[in-house]
């Protein structure tokens, strides 16, 4: 061979045993040296490091990142003995890799075991707590226990469970009729409400308008009553003042009057020829 | 030293390049050394404006790099990633587009869209949540499947928010507090996972009660419009008839006030009439007594029945007969 056929090999062996040597952690991942198949050292720093070559020592890598559990919907009875269809997902990530691989080894290993722990505490601390109670007000405080325990669990196999999140709790279809028929109920209810407020303001507003008018009817009566009187008070306190001056004269002037005004067509009268007015007839 | 250059034809463009070959020697040793170079060019990069360049060498992140024209080591000794740290980024709960338009189209996903409210009823509920990178460096490394963990987030602060309160608050004006609220919530999650996220707005896209009560949700709005027009109804039954009855009442007064005066006016007209007279009868008293009188009986006489009887000399008989006049009588008198 010749000798530039002998540089080409010796660099392709450098090479070679550079990378045997040596191997790079990433910022995702953490890894774990086996020696002999024997796990012997985790490196969770990245970055360059060495190792004494294959096959004496190889390498595991996991990912350091926070990782998914997503489960399937699952039934969830309450205390309340009520069904509540349950999907949640959690956070996990591997901080021990040493005893990951001992334990589970892969992540779907660690998955499976997940589902046996969540789903087992969330069931335990859900049939705790009342339909209305999961929903509404404790949801957070129960999400917090859950991945507590979970997390306490879990610690064995080298996982930090680090959030465990209820993300939808919806009743059952069979039950969502129930619902709707309450639901139909309530906006009947509000409805009717409503209708009948609308009636009550209307009438209120109606009799106030009938008892304002009552009150404006009286009161010009009452003016208008007032007045006339003291029309009529001055008209006498005149005729008075007028006629006391001879009241004889107007005994007499007023009489005539009155025949005037009284005396009319069908009046029939009846004279005795003694009368003072038929004197010269006789 | 004279370089010696070549020419090469890039999509049409001729470039004079250094002849490498001709620098290096021919053989393997140049080979090598071309392809070193380009391997060396391979580290030449740029970083958008809307961007963020992280470095990591021999996968240890080592620096965060601005917009611009960069250089790093090429691979494997340095890696980059540019994430768009500008870029507003979208996820989408209870729905999907399928075009983004115009006119933008929708999917429905019943699944995620239908949730329970506090008083457990069901209302029908479409969000999107707008984020972007806060943190380059953790949203590249802290978690996997970031997109879909900000969705499943999402939707656990949507759910944690909308059973809290009544569902009244999501179909009406509470909607602006659902929507904070959800924002600050999912904020919390996601610095718990510690992705790098912000989340700029959750928005409460569209709020429905589900189609089954759909109808009875209707009902309640056409309710309260009856409310309103049976208000407006008896407001207008009342502005009608106050102002009519406040006329009536100034009539009446009117009225009263033209019998006052037309009374007292009277009064002193007639007041006057017999002063007058009085005092031009006091001039002569006897004789106008008779004529007045006389004149009344010319003014009375002519226009009434009279009989003129003779009580002496008929007695009794004589009043007798005239409670039959009128009947005996006939018309002749009328």
């Amino acid at each position: 061979m010749s000798k530039r056929a002998w540089q080409i090999i010796g660099i392709i062996v450098l090479i070679i045993l550079i990378l045997s040597i040596t191997y790079v952690v990433d910022e995702k991942n953490q890894v774990v040296i086996l020696q002999m198949g024997k796990p012997v050292r985790t490196v969770q720093k990245p970055g360059l490091n060495f190792k004494i070559p294959w096959p004496i020592q190889s390498t595991t890598t996991f990912d350091k990142r926070l990782l998914d559990y997503d489960a399937a919907p699952e039934d969830i009875t309450t205390r309340d003995k009520k069904k509540l269809e349950l999907d949640n997902y959690a956070k996990w990530r591997i901080v021990d890799p040493l005893r990951f691989l001992q334990t589970v080894r892969t992540e779907n290993g660690a998955q499976s075991r997940l589902d046996d722990i969540i789903y087992s505490e969330l069931r335990a601390e859900l049939g705790q707590h009342d339909l209305e109670d999961i929903v509404a007000v404790n949801r957070d405080t129960i999400m917090v226990i859950v991945t507590e325990k979970s997390n306490i669990k879990m610690l064995e196999y080298g996982i930090e469970v680090v959030d465990v999140r209820i993300k939808r709790a919806d009743l059952p279809p069979e039950n969502e009729k129930s619902v709707y028929d309450r639901m139909r109920a309530e906006r009947h209810r509000i409805a009717k409400q409503y209708r009948s407020e609308g009636e009550e303001e209307a009438l209120k507003i109606r009799a106030e308008t009938d008892k304002e008018k009552a009150i404006i009817l009286a009161d010009a009566y009452r003016t208008s009553q007032m007045i006339r009187g003291e029309g009529e008070a001055r008209a006498i306190e005149i005729y008075a003042n007028a006629f006391r001056k001879d009241e004889s004269f107007y005994d007499f002037y007023r009489t005539m009057v009155a025949y005037k005004v009284t005396l009319k067509s069908r009046t029939t009268m009846v004279l005795p020829l003694e009368t003072d007015f038929f004197k010269y007839l006789k | 030293m004279k370089i010696p250059m070549r020419t090469v034809n890039i999509g049409g463009e001729v470039f004079r390049i250094p002849d490498l070959s001709k620098v290096f020697g021919k053989g393997i040793l140049g080979i090598i050394i071309a392809i070193a170079i380009i391997w060396l060019l391979t580290g030449i990069y740029i970083v958008g404006p809307d961007s963020q360049g992280v470095v990591r060498t021999f996968g240890k992140m080592t620096r965060v790099v601005d917009p611009g024209l960069n250089y790093h080591l090429p691979y494997p000794i340095e890696t980059i990633d540019i994430p768009k740290v500008m870029e507003v980024k979208r996820a989408e709960i209870g729905f999907r587009s399928v075009d983004p338009g115009p006119p933008a189209s929708y999917r429905s996903i019943p699944n995620e869209s239908l949730m329970l409210t506090g008083n457990l009823n069901i209302v029908d509920v479409d969000v999107s949540v707008q984020y972007r990178i806060k943190d380059p460096v953790k949203y590249l490394f802290q978690v996997r499947n970031l997109e879909q963990t900000i969705h499943n987030a999402g939707e656990a602060a949507l759910r944690q928010v909308g059973g809290r309160r009544p569902i009244d608050d999501a179909l009406t004006d509470r909607k602006e507090e659902i929507m904070q609220d959800t924002k600050a919530e999912l904020q919390i999650i996601l610095d718990l996972y510690e992705c790098g996220i912000q989340v700029i707005a959750v928005q409460l896209q569209d709020a429905n009660p589900p189609q089954e009560v759909d109808a009875a949700f209707k009902d309640v709005a056409s309710a309260k419009e009856d409310r309103e027009k049976m208000i407006n109804e008896a407001q207008g039954y009342r502005n009608d008839l106050i102002p009519r009855t406040r006329g009536q009442a100034e009539k009446a007064i009117r009225e009263a006030e033209a019998f006052r005066a037309e009374r007292v006016t009277r009064a002193e007209g007639d007041s006057a009439k017999f002063v007058a007279v009085l005092l031009e009868y006091r001039k002569a008293p006897k004789v106008t007594k008779k004529r007045m009188l006389l004149e009344t009986m010319e003014e009375i006489l002519p226009s009434i029945d009279k009989y003129v009887i003779q009580t002496q000399k008929g007695g009794d008989a004589g009043i007798l007969n005239l409670l039959n006049l009128r009947q005996s009588a006939g018309g002749s008198h009328e």
